[in-house]
């Protein structure tokens, strides 16, 4: 028993640390209002519409599940392709992308207009839709993960009272690369149907490409680790104790420099095509109707390449800047906000364009338009809080970065 | 030695372990998918009875053999408006949102002609493939409906659907309907908050209408109420399959378009184009 390692420390509450629960606490307080004001009184007080039914929470779910793409990517190094060395950051990363996943859950409650039907999909089948899809690997994949995260709960001192959870645990992580294999085999279909969600949409003339879902899944298996990585730092700055060794985490920025370059270049081809090779007249009509009537101009993509691509890739890859933390974390911040501003660029620009299914070819359509109301940002920054108030527990009460196995 | 070996096997995963769990796990996908929706299910008697509209006709001897369609000739439309408002008192639908529409175009020569639309009914309907829940599916007779009771409302269907013709209800539904009773009374109830709705093709006409015998575009009680007030005979209904009913006549004799053919949604609403210059 390792318990002996455990020194019963008094808890300390420093200011810091009290202002940043009281954070959370008022991020948390705001959600929880929003939603229960969205729940009482209905998506009307958003500022979705017909025109454009999806808005900012389906870009947050979108992000949380592809930042959560760490818990995956970094279990299939080590389990799956046996590169022992991450072993120590795989903890981290099935919390993180627990946390990712979870967050998204919640904010598609907020988002169906019928949250006492949410287990609809795991009852009434359509094999056929993406969106079941999702719903179902989603949720075997939160099974999964808290199978996988299970034997590491249990280290928890709480549990010295119960030596059976202890010894069910270690069944459980007997198990451990065979939940990696389905975690990654179920990563790599949600993933992708995500974007193919919008990929496989006819009626929208720039989402219906193939290329979508294997954008998708190359940004997040590239930003995912990556903010696993910033996580470990910023932990280390702030409790001041040795979390994962640097070599990891810097070549955990390379591969993701490297994954980033590679959507890219996927990226690229598909620019090139749906501009300049390939337009089909509904995806040139509709380019341009979005560049010359709405903000979301060819300019958005330069933005979305160069926040969101080229600055994290020169601070993950080039060795002066990759050595210093900070710079990681930098990078890891572009390209977060690169990701979400993908997410949210597919989605609303596909929806602006308005369906032009009418033969009349002088009837003018106007695109459609949208912008969050605060009760929408409410619940996003309560999503916030949710994830942060976990991030903390986790780091508190969780051997997140203790190794049994060294 | 029980202990050591113990030991060992806590470390190791054999063979036999792996295909025990897949096999598990196949087991249990396939026991649910019987106990949920497949044959075993409580609710597979109700769901057959929902799909196939009549349970009853479909065990005797004659089949459901049907293909509900329709036909809109856009150079006899006037643009009166009638078939929106007898459709938003029939189906109680709010006037804002009508599930049927109604407007005024130009053609490439600049002449003017006016435009209607109803839901299409696709046979390839994109909403239907996409519904996570088939909350919204196909009839046996071809008809693209709703069951607003298992919608949980993510409005994929809405985002999916290329002609526009599917509603959410983003509040509930306590609008003033003008249109009652000048343009028919309310044949069905309203939607509830949080579910999405579409023009049904007065399902609850034709179904009520085929118990008592009635033929679907003959008898006006077993006919969309678009089609019978139409006043200048713009809208014909009826049975595709049928190669002797009014509409299949009419789509032979005609040059007729569908919406947005490109996209091969095989919809079972087909359009007469205006004649120009008249």
């Amino acid at each position: 028993m390792s318990s002996s390692t455990l020194v019963k420390k008094p808890i300390s509450y420093n200011p810091g640390f009290l202002a940043w629960l009281a954070f959370i606490g008022l991020c948390l307080t705001i959600g929880i209002v929003s939603g229960i004001w969205v729940l009482s009184n209905g998506l009307i007080i958003t500022n979705m519409s017909d025109n454009v039914p999806w808005g900012l929470w389906i870009t947050i779910d979108l992000s949380a599940i592809a930042l959560g793409a760490g818990a995956f990517t970094l279990s299939a190094i080590v389990y799956l392709f046996g590169i022992k060395r991450f072993q120590p950051i795989v903890r981290l990363a099935v919390f993180v992308g627990f946390i990712g996943y979870t967050a998204a859950l919640l904010t598609l409650i907020m988002d169906i207009g019928r949250p006492d039907r949410f287990w609809h999909p795991w009852v009434y089948w359509n094999v056929h839709s993406v969106l079941w899809e999702i719903t179902w690997c989603i949720t075997l994949y939160l099974t999964i993960m808290v199978m996988e995260f299970a034997p590491v709960i249990a280290e928890a001192r709480f549990f010295n009272r119960w030596p059976w959870v202890r010894s069910f645990a270690q069944v459980l992580h007997k198990f451990a690369p065979l939940f990696a294999l389905l975690g990654l085999a179920v990563s790599l279909l949600h993933q992708s149907s995500l974007g193919a969600t919008y990929g496989i949409v006819k009626s929208r003339p720039i989402w219906f490409k193939p290329s979508m879902p294997i954008m998708f899944i190359l940004s997040a298996v590239a930003v995912g680790p990556a903010l696993t990585m910033s996580i470990a730092i910023i932990v280390e700055w702030i409790t001041g104790k040795k979390t994962i060794d640097q070599n990891i985490l810097r070549t955990i920025a390379r591969f993701s420099g490297f994954a980033l370059l590679v959507y890219a270049y996927i990226k690229f081809w598909d620019l090139a095509s749906s501009t300049y090779y390939a337009p089909t007249p509904a995806v040139a009509s509709s380019l341009s109707m979005l560049n010359q009537m709405t903000p979301y101009t060819f300019g958005l993509w330069f933005i979305e390449i160069i926040i969101g691509i080229i600055i994290p890739v020169i601070l993950f890859l080039v060795p002066q800047f990759n050595r210093k933390p900070a710079n990681l974390v930098l990078g890891t911040a572009c390209a977060v906000i690169g990701i979400i501003a993908n997410r949210w660029n597919v989605t609303v620009t596909g929806l602006f364009v308005p369906l032009s299914y009418s033969p009349g070819t002088l009837y003018k359509l106007t695109p459609g338009f949208y912008s969050p109301s605060l009760i929408e940002w409410g619940v996003v920054i309560g999503i916030l809080g949710y994830a942060l108030l976990m991030l903390t527990l986790g780091i508190k009460y969780i051997p997140l970065f203790d190794n049994p196995e060294h | 030695m029980a202990k050591k070996k113990k030991a060992k096997a806590k470390l190791e995963l054999s063979r036999r372990d792996i295909l025990t769990i897949i096999a598990a796990g196949a087991g249990s996908v396939i026991a649910a998918q019987a106990l949920t929706t497949g044959p075993l299910s409580p609710f597979s008697q109700l769901k057959q009875q929902a799909i196939e509209g009549e349970p009853t006709e479909s065990r005797g001897h004659t089949t459901i053999n049907h293909q509900w369609g329709m036909v809109i000739d856009l150079d006899k439309c006037i643009g009166c408006e009638y078939c929106l408002r007898t459709c938003t008192a029939t189906n109680d639908v709010n006037p804002d949102k009508p599930w049927n529409i109604v407007v005024e175009e130009k053609s490439a020569t600049g002449h003017t002609y006016y435009f209607s639309r109803p839901c299409l009914h696709c046979q390839h309907a994109p909403c239907v493939e996409v519904c996570p829940v088939k909350a919204t599916f196909h009839r046996d007779d071809g008809l693209v409906v709703m069951d607003y009771d298992r919608c949980i409302g993510c409005r994929y269907c809405q985002v999916a659907c290329p002609y526009d013709a599917r509603k959410f209800n983003w509040q509930k539904n306590d609008y003033e309907n003008p249109y009652i009773p000048t343009w028919g009374i309310a044949e069905v109830e309203r939607r509830p908050r949080g579910v999405v709705e579409k023009c049904t093709f007065c399902i609850h006409r034709i179904d009520a209408g085929r118990k008592n015998g009635l033929v679907p575009g003959e008898d006006l009680d077993a006919t969309p109420a678009c089609v019978n007030i139409c006043p200048v005979g713009a809208r014909i209904f009826g049975d595709l399959k049928d190669e002797n009913s009014r509409i299949s006549q009419v789509i032979m004799e005609n040059a007729v378009f569908t919406l947005r053919e490109e996209l091969g949604t095989l919809p079972s609403v087909f359009y007469i184009p205006p004649k120009e210059g008249v």
